[in-house]
């Protein structure tokens, strides 16, 4: 990880001029693309994560970090062949029916799509029917909700619900979050995982998934 | 360093904030009136500066111990004064023991009230808190014409034999105002009785063409209503004198309501859970109102058949459970209430115990956030009035409502703040009351508090967090970003020893524990000032979306009024510095006080302004920022603190 410490810095820093010269210049050097990817650009996120979930950086900070690193990616995706990068695993995430909070759920899909996940982000005020069928449809490893207002939270259970009915419930993980959600209203009801903010987010899902 | 040039001690705050606006009573006298607050009760006595303690009690008939009847000798009728106060008399000296003194502990008979003043009556209940709960409002001045009218009439003895009915005979008399005089059947019954007992010469009151009782003829000069402010979190009430204008008195407490959450929100999700939610919550509503309004009654001598009207005004959600209104709705997008006219009830059907004809104005509201309350605020703000000048009006509790603009075009939105504003989810946050850090000073670099009740700290409430921010962000140590550190150059060192390092995040001492209420130290964190964040950053993208839609900057506002919990009391400075506001001219920035009752006590004192309040409901335009797409770019992009120091 030495190796790429003024990438990982400006990544940190959402340099994104920085950012961008460094990653040509590994790019130039000939290193291994996944090298690059794993130890230059996850790893710098990764930081940010931790530190965000310290509160040591904010919201903007995450979003110019999660801002810089797509910006390096695009420098390097001319170069990937298919197969080369295989994504951690597939995302399913959206804010709960009658519940039009935004922010929350797009950092956690920022932060994750970072960290190699892929994402298919439903938007806000999803129902439940909406999050079975694009289960059906995109075979997730996680579906991820997002709640901000207590009203909205038992839309929660009602989706997990819906996902069992479908015959869905036995292949995915579930993870809930928002401000007003709990640890123990994850157990309440039978959630997989709780995520209080976008850093920990991404290493709840590896966890889910043994991703180390 | 020094920092609030507009910085007034506690007591001038409060003495400023407290003074009653268009009382011609004032007017005709020399004598200069104060406040005197009497705590557990809560009661808001006008007091002439200079009456003692014992003699303002007992004439509002509060129950003092006492042998001697006031004479000073046997220091009995003890009273805790809260507000700072002179040395104690030679009697005091006497009578009370040294410890009893410092607490502040006087007796009645021989404590002047010089200034506006906190009392507390039972020395031993430490758990009743004086609470910082705003009553008293700026407003504009204006003709009056009450909801409700008292006209003495006389009906002329040559008409006894003809036979007409009682009311043709009142009709006739009244031309032609109330040629269509129409009476509910309560007045009917009991009016053969009461023109006897009058002797054909009495004060009707009057209610539009509805004559609601016969009054005897001195009873007249008796009129009064009152105004409810429903908040979520406190109930304000105030008698209001019909006759001309005057607030008599006014008395506040805690929404019994609390208990089942401390927002609108976790209120709405009560009822979810609970079939009976609605009316218990319509229930606890109606017992506070009915407790408040015994006690503004007795304060002013009054029984509840003197009164005939009360005006009440809350956010949309309060207004449902006023009347019995299932409010649901409001809780998930599209947040519709069942109704947002004004609604004229009878007091009596919605539970208030008042004259049994007396009748209750419900201000109309805009929305399921847009609420009678700022609607009330805006009639006081006068901002509908105003033909050219541009009005940016903030009411700030744990929802932001924020209008924009003036009579051409009135824009309005309520910004998810938050519970932080009222100091609910930081570290050592707390309500304003006794005990709360309201305000932060940094002079001579050392930090001081402006502490509620001045005693030790217990917390700080939204105003103290607002500027003990703006105070580190002044100082250095808060970067625009909001990370709290040591700046790398000019630190003071008495902030230096604040700053306290754990698992590589700072966090700041407010106060050790020898210097706090509870014997614990108390914190500001990084965690906290990410919460201010995202409060602030709402209320300030919510501006920005109104000004962008009305197409204006920041200098084309020419005032700006703040009223609500926080709005009132924030030091329109720090407000700035944080960037709750945008960078203003300090001197254009005003507060309103209680603009909800304000606007309130206008409706009831002019029918006009009533008829406005409902016009304004439709006139308003009500700006959805949920659905707003563009209300996240500047939600984040408030998120972090403007970068130069102001003062």
């Amino acid at each position: 990880m030495g190796e790429y410490k003024a990438l990982n810095g400006a990544v940190l820093k959402g340099d994104i001029n920085t950012a961008t010269a460094e990653m040509q210049k590994a790019i130039d050097a000939d290193k291994n693309v996944q090298d690059i990817i794993d130890n230059g650009l996850i790893a710098a996120m990764d930081e940010v994560g931790e530190r965000f979930s310290k509160g040591l950086l904010f919201v903007p900070q995450m979003l110019r970090a999660a801002k810089t690193m797509q910006e390096c990616m695009k420098l390097i995706e001319p170069l990937l062949q298919k197969g080369d990068v295989t994504p951690k695993g597939k995302v399913l995430i959206g804010t709960v029916r009658g519940d039009l909070h935004d922010i929350g759920k797009n950092l956690v899909s920022m932060m994750m799509e970072s960290a190699g996940f892929m994402i298919t982000d439903l938007g806000v005020d999803v129902p439940p029917e909406k999050f079975v069928q694009k289960a059906q449809e995109v075979e997730p490893d996680i579906v991820a909700m997002s709640a901000l207002l207590s009203t909205t939270m038992p839309a929660m259970p009602q989706t997990i619900e819906a996902l069992g009915k479908a015959g869905l419930r036995a292949k995915v993980k579930v993870m809930i979050g928002g401000a007003p959600v709990t640890e123990n209203y994850a157990h309440e009801i039978r959630a997989d995982a709780y995520a209080s903010d976008a850093g920990s987010a991404v290493s709840k899902a590896k966890k889910l998934l043994g991703i180390s | 360093m020094r920092k609030h040039q507009l910085e007034t001690p506690q007591h001038e705050k409060f003495r400023r904030g407290k003074r009653p606006i268009g009382t011609s009573v004032l007017k005709k006298s020399r004598t200069q009136y104060v406040w005197l607050n009497v705590l557990p009760d809560d009661l808001w006595l006008k007091v002439r500066q200079g009456e003692t303690v014992w003699g303002a009690l007992k004439r509002e008939g509060v129950e003092l111990e006492s042998d001697c009847g006031g004479l000073g000798k046997c220091g009995k009728c003890k009273v805790r004064v809260l507000s700072s106060i002179g040395p104690p008399s030679k009697e005091e000296e006497e009578l009370l023991d040294e410890e009893e003194l410092k607490q502040g502990i006087r007796l009645a008979c021989r404590t002047e009230v010089d200034k506006d003043f906190v009392i507390h009556t039972e020395e031993t209940d430490f758990e009743a808190e004086y609470f910082q709960i705003l009553k008293t409002g700026h407003r504009p001045f204006f003709h009056t014409q009450p909801l409700i009218n008292k006209r003495l009439i006389t009906l002329p003895p040559d008409l006894l034999d003809e036979g007409i009915s009682e009311m043709d005979r009142i009709k006739m008399v009244m031309v032609p105002e109330y040629q269509d005089l129409v009476a509910p059947i309560h007045c009917l019954r009991t009016l053969p009785e009461r023109l006897d007992a009058t002797d054909y010469h009495g004060a009707a009151v009057l209610h539009e063409n509805s004559l609601l009782a016969w009054q005897d003829w001195e009873e007249v000069d008796c009129h009064f209503g009152l105004v409810y402010d429903l908040g979520t979190s406190t109930l304000v009430g105030k008698l209001i004198s019909l006759i001309d204008g005057s607030e008599v008195a006014v008395v506040s407490c805690l929404n019994s309501q609390m208990k089942y959450g401390s927002n609108v929100i976790s209120r709405l999700k009560y009822l979810q859970d609970h079939a009976n939610g609605l009316e218990r919550f319509h229930n606890l509503l109606i017992n506070d109102l009915n407790r408040i309004t015994t006690r503004l009654l007795k304060a002013a001598n009054l029984q509840p058949n003197d009164v005939f009207i009360a005006v009440a005004a809350g956010n949309t959600t309060m207004q449902h459970f006023l009347l019995t209104l299932d409010p649901s709705g409001i809780a998930e997008a599209p947040f519709s209430p069942v109704l947002t006219d004004g609604l004229i009830v009878g007091a009596a059907a919605v539970g208030l115990e008042l004259h049994p004809e007396a009748l209750c104005y419900v201000m109309p509201t805009k929305s399921g956030y847009i609420g009678g309350d700022l609607i009330s605020v805006i009639l006081t703000s006068g901002a509908w009035e105003q033909e050219d000048e541009i009005i940016l009006g903030l009411d700030l509790g744990t929802n932001g409502e924020i209008f924009l603009g003036n009579h051409k075009r009135l824009l309005t939105c309520s910004a998810a703040a938050g519970p932080a504003l009222e100091g609910a989810t930081i570290s050592h946050g707390m309500i304003a009351k006794a005990g709360a850090i309201e305000g932060v000073s940094v002079e001579a670099d050392n930090v001081s508090y402006q502490i509620i009740g001045n005693i030790k700290p217990k917390g700080v409430c939204g105003s103290g967090l607002v500027d003990l921010v703006a105070v580190l962000l002044h100082c250095g140590y808060i970067n625009h970003e909001g990370l709290l550190r040591p700046p790398r150059k000019n630190r003071i060192e008495s902030l230096d020893s604040k700053m306290i390092k754990r698992a590589g995040v700072y966090e700041f001492l407010i106060a050790s524990a020898e210097e706090s209420y509870s014997s614990r130290p108390m914190y500001l964190t990084q965690k906290d000032i990410r919460e201010l964040q995202l409060a602030k950053a709402a209320v300030a993208a919510g501006i920005q979306i109104l000004m962008n839609d009305m197409g204006i900057v920041t200098e084309d506002i020419k005032h700006v009024y703040l009223a609500g919990a926080l709005g009132n009391y924030v030091d329109p400075l720090s407000a700035i510095r944080t960037g709750l506001i945008p960078r203003f001219n300090p001197e254009i920035v005003t507060s309103l006080g209680n603009a909800a009752s304000t606007g309130a006590s206008m409706a009831l004192l002019s029918k006009n302004y009533w008829r406005m309040a409902n016009e304004l409901s439709d006139f308003i335009e009500h700006v959805e920022l949920s659905s707003r797409l563009d209300f996240n770019e500047f939600f984040v992009e408030n998120m972090d603190f403007p970068k130069g120091n102001i003062w």
